[in-house]
């Protein structure tokens, strides 16, 4: 039952992929640039414009450059970026994993704050730590990213000097050899102490203006939902019987307000990759955002097409996610 | 207790491990990290150029000729001593004995053939600069230290691109074909050059590290001792995290920061402004061919409303206005008099000429998005133009769809601005781009009618006659200057914010806006 619906909703997700893939195309090919010219360099006369053309095959119609682009992609392929004439998948696999390790600490930090600060703001609702949350929900969500990035870089690596400007590690510093190529799980596999805690340092500001809104939404949405639940009749009925409160709350309360949060996690979880066009520019993380970001400014759209794929395959595979885990968490679903 | 702040900052160094203490280190000598908002694509010489990638290409290799100093010279390098014939034809360059690649193969007169070869072959990048006026086949290896170029016809703009072509082993290139490629997918991020400094790690879009290559047939200015380890460029695209990187010492030198903040950071203590009179010239490119500005009274009445006491307050001073289509320091640069300033009088003349006498219309003004400077210029001949009852749209775009833009006549904006650096300092670098071919390219968007300044440029660059070629410049000035293709606007300084131990700095304005030659630097501490 599980496995047909898992399948239906993988196929309704290729079809999405594709719609993804033909708009991206289209808004790629109505931008009034010309990436042959690009291609060829600023000061690039006529022939050497036209011989980069051929050379990326861009003078083909565009039917047939749409064809071949999805072929490509059909073999795990993304094309050829015209400013590098780099293949965009290895850079994609390359950008990735830096990309994927700020959001997974990111979300960690929305989930470890985010929760519980809902969950105590509801329970002492009206009472003087609901209000300073709520306030800190509000501000957290209404805080643009960039502004805040750069308020947190001034702070804390300007004034005070506890943390790197940007980055993702110390300029002498050799990478290692990736493993996964997130920096802290590769250092922790291998070991190396040293290496953790210096990418953990220049991992913290991005990593906490990424969650922000994440967090502050979880927060808001775990809140109201723990009110509900509180209020409701079968916790009326657990402390009548004699349920020690921690259990009450942690467990049955909690329970059934995890699940619309986990709706607005899995959300955030796709707003959160796409956020990070904005943040990694900022902290000039090495990450697909900043790939992208540069990829557009130079009118170099094959990175920006696989960079929107990955955030679109990201954002659909988060909603599965979360759909099947509401059927863990709710056994009436199961069989809807 | 008393808490003070530099007791808390003491406390967040123990604490810290990121807290940046000083200057890079390795071993016994010190690394020099230097930072600008521009990434390094490809590294391939022959493939391509902008600041950052020619920086980091003019670490790695090195070229025939090499351009120094302001008014930039240029002065022998890999060629000791060059001939050029008497008609223009043919230059043969003579090879240092000492030079070696970094792999330790000697730098000889079939490397040359074939980097040139390939640059001319490639059709990419440079390509433009020779490649119709020198075919690959006229380029003959005599001995391992002479190289002969015979030209197809005399092209006086020859010695000076020289040095943009920079030199890689043929071995290393023909070791790393891949597909016929001529090895251009393996120097997109590798290097095979003789330059002072060796490509350690390369992630274009982060950080670029170079050792310095101790056996560097060249030797160091700065003598051993004072070698450094090597250099960093390290990209950070905001100007606040740079700034602040270099106000903690985790950055060496910086650029690419606004005047107003040049200003900031020269009053804080242990930083150094360098400040230098540029080569880059911006304009305000009228469309020639359509619209109200294909009008020349109209144009001249523009250019006479501009407030050109704008262009320089703008930059805080750190500019200065242009004085001909060519930038001063140029060879046969003239201060063409008449030059439109300021003058409402005048400016209200023209406009009595032109087909608009009661203006009563809306022009686009095009800048690039994004840039601060062109966009506060663009205000102000908002203002300039309102006494003469012409309004401005002001239209940020990128680069990319400005330049697709005004590759025709037909869809090019009304005014577009424009930076323009020159490539080399011969006269034909600034002159061509007001050629009929160079329609449609970034620089010639104004895509300028006048067929007897197009023979007179045609027949500059090939002249041998030094005196008459010069005397013809100058009236290529004049006559482009009445022409008025553009508000020819200002020439903005070239800046760079540095620590007071960065040593050895020397500026050149044949570079591009942020590049140095990071060869001579050093750091005293």
């Amino acid at each position: 039952m599980i496995a047909a619906y898992v399948a239906r909703r993988l196929a309704l997700a290729g079809v999405m992929l594709f719609g993804l893939v033909c708009l991206t195309f289209v808004i790629a090919n109505v931008a009034p640039s010309d990436p042959a010219a690009l291609a060829a360099g600023p000061d690039a006369g006529r022939s050497q414009i036209e011989q980069a053309r051929r050379d990326y095959g861009l003078d083909k119609p565009l039917h047939e450059q749409f064809l071949r682009y999805v072929g490509d992609l059909a073999q795990g392929e993304f094309g050829r970026s015209v400013a590098t004439g780099r293949s965009v998948g290895r850079d994609l696999a390359r950008y990735f994993p830096a990309t994927l390790e700020l959001c997974l600490v990111a979300m960690s930090i929305g989930l470890v704050v985010g929760i519980p600060l809902g969950m105590l703001s509801a329970l002492f609702k009206d009472r003087w730590l609901d209000h300073v949350t709520r306030i800190f929900a509000v501000s957290g969500i209404a805080l643009p990213p960039f502004w805040f990035g750069l308020l947190l870089q001034l702070g804390f690596a300007t004034w005070l000097g506890w943390l790197p400007t940007s980055g993702r590690l110390g300029v002498a510093t050799e990478p290692p050899e990736p493993i996964t190529g997130m920096l802290l799980l590769d250092s922790l596999l291998r070991g190396d102490a040293a290496l953790f805690w210096e990418s953990a340092g220049y991992i913290i500001l991005p990593a906490l203006v990424l969650s922000l809104p994440c967090l502050a939404s979880i927060l808001r949405v775990n809140r109201s939902e723990m009110v509900e639940c509180l209020r409701a009749d079968y916790i009326t009925a657990a402390r009548a019987h004699g349920t020690v409160p921690w259990r009450l709350v942690a467990v049955h309360a909690l329970k059934n307000a995890m699940l619309p949060t986990l709706a607005i996690i899995g959300l955030r979880w796709g707003w959160m990759m796409s956020s990070t066009v904005l943040v990694e520019t900022v902290f000039d993380w090495p990450g697909t955002g900043l790939y992208a970001v540069s990829s557009a400014i130079a009118g170099d759209f094959k990175p920006v097409m696989g960079v929107t794929l990955i955030v679109g395959l990201n954002f659909m595979l988060a909603n599965l996610v979360v759909d099947l885990l509401y059927g863990v968490l709710d056994p009436r679903l199961r069989d809807a | 207790m008393n808490t003070t702040r530099r007791g808390i900052l003491a406390g967040a160094a123990l604490l810290a491990p990121w807290q940046a203490m000083g200057f890079e280190r390795e071993g016994g000598r010190k690394v020099l990290v230097f930072s600008g908002n521009q990434a390094v694509p490809v590294l391939d010489p022959h493939v391509r150029y902008d600041w950052s990638t020619r920086m980091i290409q003019q670490g790695v290799y090195d070229a025939l000729l090499k351009y120094v100093g302001d008014p930039p010279r240029i002065v022998p390098w890999l060629a000791e001593r060059y001939e050029a014939s008497a008609d223009g034809l043919t230059y043969t360059f003579h090879l240092a004995a000492n030079a070696t690649f970094h792999n330790g193969d000697a730098v000889d007169a079939e490397a040359v053939r074939f980097s040139f070869e390939r640059g001319l072959k490639l059709n990419a990048g440079i390509a433009w600069m020779l490649k119709d006026f020198l075919k690959p086949e006229k380029i003959v290896a005599v001995d391992a230290r002479t190289v002969r170029f015979t030209l197809e016809r005399p092209f006086a703009p020859f010695i000076s691109y020289v040095p943009w072509w920079y030199i890689v082993n043929p071995k290393q290139v023909l070791a790393n074909v891949s597909e016929g490629d001529y090895g251009r997918k393996w120097l997109t991020e590798n290097a095979a050059g003789s330059g002072p400094f060796k490509l350690r790690r390369f992630d274009g879009n982060s950080l670029i590290h170079m050792d310095t290559h101790a056996a560097y047939w060249k030797g160091w200015p700065m003598g051993e001792a004072n070698r450094l380890a090597g250099a960093i460029f390290r990209i950070v695209r905001e100007a606040a995290p740079r700034r602040a990187g270099l106000q903690r010492r985790e950055i060496d030198v910086i650029t690419n920061m606004s005047p107003d903040d040049m200003e900031q950071l020269a009053k804080l203590p242990g930083i150094r402004n360098e400040d230098h009179a540029g080569f880059t010239t911006f304009g305000i490119k009228f469309n020639c061919q359509t619209g109200p500005t294909a009008d020349v009274n109209l144009r001249k009445a523009i250019a006479h409303a501009m407030d050109y006491d704008a262009l320089i307050a703008i930059h805080n001073g750190g500019a200065r206005l242009m004085d001909s289509p060519f930038p001063p320091g140029m060879e046969s640069h003239i201060s063409v008099p008449g030059i439109p300033r300021k003058d409402l009088d005048k400016a209200k003349q023209y406009l009595a000429r032109s087909r608009f006498p009661n203006g009563d219309i809306e022009l686009e003004y095009v800048h690039v998005q994004g840039l601060e400077d062109p966009r506060r210029i663009g205000l102000a001949l908002l203002d300039s133009l309102r006494p003469l009852n012409i309004r401005l749209n002001i239209v940020g775009q990128p680069w990319t769809t400005m330049v697709a833009r005004g590759s025709k006549a037909e869809t090019a904006p009304n005014m577009t601005s424009v930076y323009v650096t020159p490539v080399g300092t011969d006269p034909d670098t600034v002159a061509y781009q007001y050629h009929r071919e160079s329609w449609g390219l970034y620089y010639g968007m104004s895509h300028y009618e006048n067929p007897e300044v197009w023979r007179m440029i045609g027949e500059a660059r090939g002249m041998v006659d030094k005196p008459a070629r010069l005397a013809m410049y100058a009236e290529i000035q004049r006559r482009i200057v009445a022409d008025q293709p553009e508000i020819f606007g200002m020439i903005p300084n070239r800046t760079w914010a540095m620590r007071d131990y960065v040593k050895g700095f020397q500026f050149s304005p044949i570079r591009f806006t942020g590049e140095v030659d990071l060869y001579p630097m050093w750091i005293e501490a």
